[in-house]
């Protein structure tokens, strides 16, 4: 999933010199928290600590912690992931390790803003605790030196909720272009297209591109648009059945737009839309006997031609 | 000079294949050959298969829709047949229908709607 999300963040060597010169993390900023490990594993359980009693005395996020051993859990992981930021090394590799839990922060729906304001209590415990052990301008150093990996975690934990909502819509609008346009082939060269739902811009052209293709796959001389299943008619919507039906017109294929209500009749009237080219039913199955009428084929009832 | 467009005739229907792109001069000249050919035969159809376009401009798509309305003032009535999808969509988000036209699938159905009735 994290790798996914370098990807999809384009977080390469060259990112990556690029956001550290931004936040300045600087070698020298990370040879100098390589040297406060020692620091930071004696104030860990003190950090970590003050970093849940935060977590936990808010309902929104005590919620993610339902008992004492999933505390005990995280604030493991926790101790794994703050002694990370005094290993001395900001590369590629620290990059994914952050991406994976951000991403694992994401997946159980712990928002942004929780994230950030952790980070602001680690700081906030880092502060007194560097002034504790060290002397002012020593403690203002190392606090300059550890805020900026911090603010570059951040901007990575950030990244991570982005890339995986990107992922997540990147998905879904596959779904859905395959499940928006079914070209259903009904009779001998006669296909029938049933629209379901909103009709924006780029699903008209995906509409107008699929059926364009299946018409001479199929060689289709009628082709069938339901569009009983579309919620609004707009002049957008009008205006997209117009050019797919001169589309499909200019292929030597007619096309028939069914499922026309009496509230889409009146709008279409109503903006003036020109659908005098169009071949319009109210209902599907009148389609599908004028497609067959127009192919010179009828349904007759077989009781009747029987007698 | 068409080049190498050839108009073929079949029974009364005059059936030019474009297999190569258009350029412009070369649908210019091909409009003026073509109305030619009706005036000198008694043709009442003219079929112009364009299954061989991948790309058309919106200029080459005048000519031809230009040409099917000259060859029925003439008395031809004109066919464009297998136009592929990606035209067809291309012409339609240029804003270009060529409502005039009939079109065909193939050139089967081309001359079948012409009524041409090839000897059997």
């Amino acid at each position: 999933m994290h790798t996914r999300y370098m990807r999809i963040l384009k977080f390469d060597e060259l990112e990556l010199a690029s956001r550290r010169a931004f936040f300045c993390v600087s070698d020298a900023d990370l040879q100098r928290l390589a040297g406060l490990r020692p620091f930071a594993e004696r104030h860990t359980k003190e950090v970590v600590d003050a970093f849940y009693e935060l977590l936990l005395g808010h309902p929104e996020t005590a919620k993610f912690f339902p008992d004492e051993l999933a505390v005990k859990h995280v604030k493991k992981l926790q101790s794994e992931y703050f002694l990370q930021l005094f290993e001395g090394r900001c590369d590629l590799q620290y990059v994914e390790n952050r991406l994976r839990v951000g991403a694992a922060h994401e997946r159980i729906g712990l928002s942004p803003q929780w994230y950030l304001g952790a980070y602001r209590r680690y700081l906030e415990v880092l502060r007194g605790c560097l002034f504790a052990d060290y002397g002012p301008a020593e403690a203002v150093a190392h606090l300059e030196s550890i805020t900026r990996l911090v603010f570059f975690d951040m901007s990575v934990a950030i990244d991570t909720y982005i890339a995986a909502n990107v992922d997540t819509i990147g998905r879904h609008q596959l779904a859905i272009r395959e499940l928006s346009t079914p070209v259903i082939r009904v009779h001998e060269r006669i296909l029938l297209m049933p629209l379901v739902g909103t009709i924006d811009s780029m699903r008209a052209n995906q509409i107008m591109d699929t059926l364009l293709l299946r018409v001479v796959e199929e060689q289709a001389r009628h082709v069938i648009v339901d569009i009983a299943g579309v919620p609004v008619v707009d002049t957008k919507v009008a205006d997209s059945l117009i050019k797919t039906t001169a589309a499909v017109r200019m292929l030597g294929t007619q096309v028939i737009v069914t499922g026309i209500s009496a509230p889409i009749a009146r709008t279409l009237v109503q903006l003036g839309v020109d659908v005098s080219t169009m071949h319009t039913r109210a209902r599907l199955q009148e389609g599908i006997e004028l497609a067959l009428e127009m192919s010179g084929k009828t349904i007759v009832d077989r009781a009747r031609v029987g007698s | 000079m068409t080049g190498n467009i050839p108009i073929l005739k079949i029974g009364r229907t005059l059936l030019v294949s474009i297999q190569v792109e258009l350029s412009d001069a070369v649908a210019e000249s091909l409009q003026n050959d073509v109305l030619s050919a009706i005036e000198r035969s008694d043709a009442k159809g003219l079929v112009v298969d364009i299954s061989g376009f991948d790309t058309v401009d919106t200029y080459v798509a005048r000519i031809l829709a230009d040409m099917a309305k000259m060859a029925r003032l003439m008395g031809a009535d004109t066919v464009i047949s297998g136009m592929r999808p990606e035209v067809a969509a291309t012409l339609v988000r240029m804003g270009y229908t060529m409502d005039e036209v009939r079109f065909a699938l193939n050139l089967d159905e081309a001359l079948a709607l012409l009524g041409h009735v090839l000897a059997k």
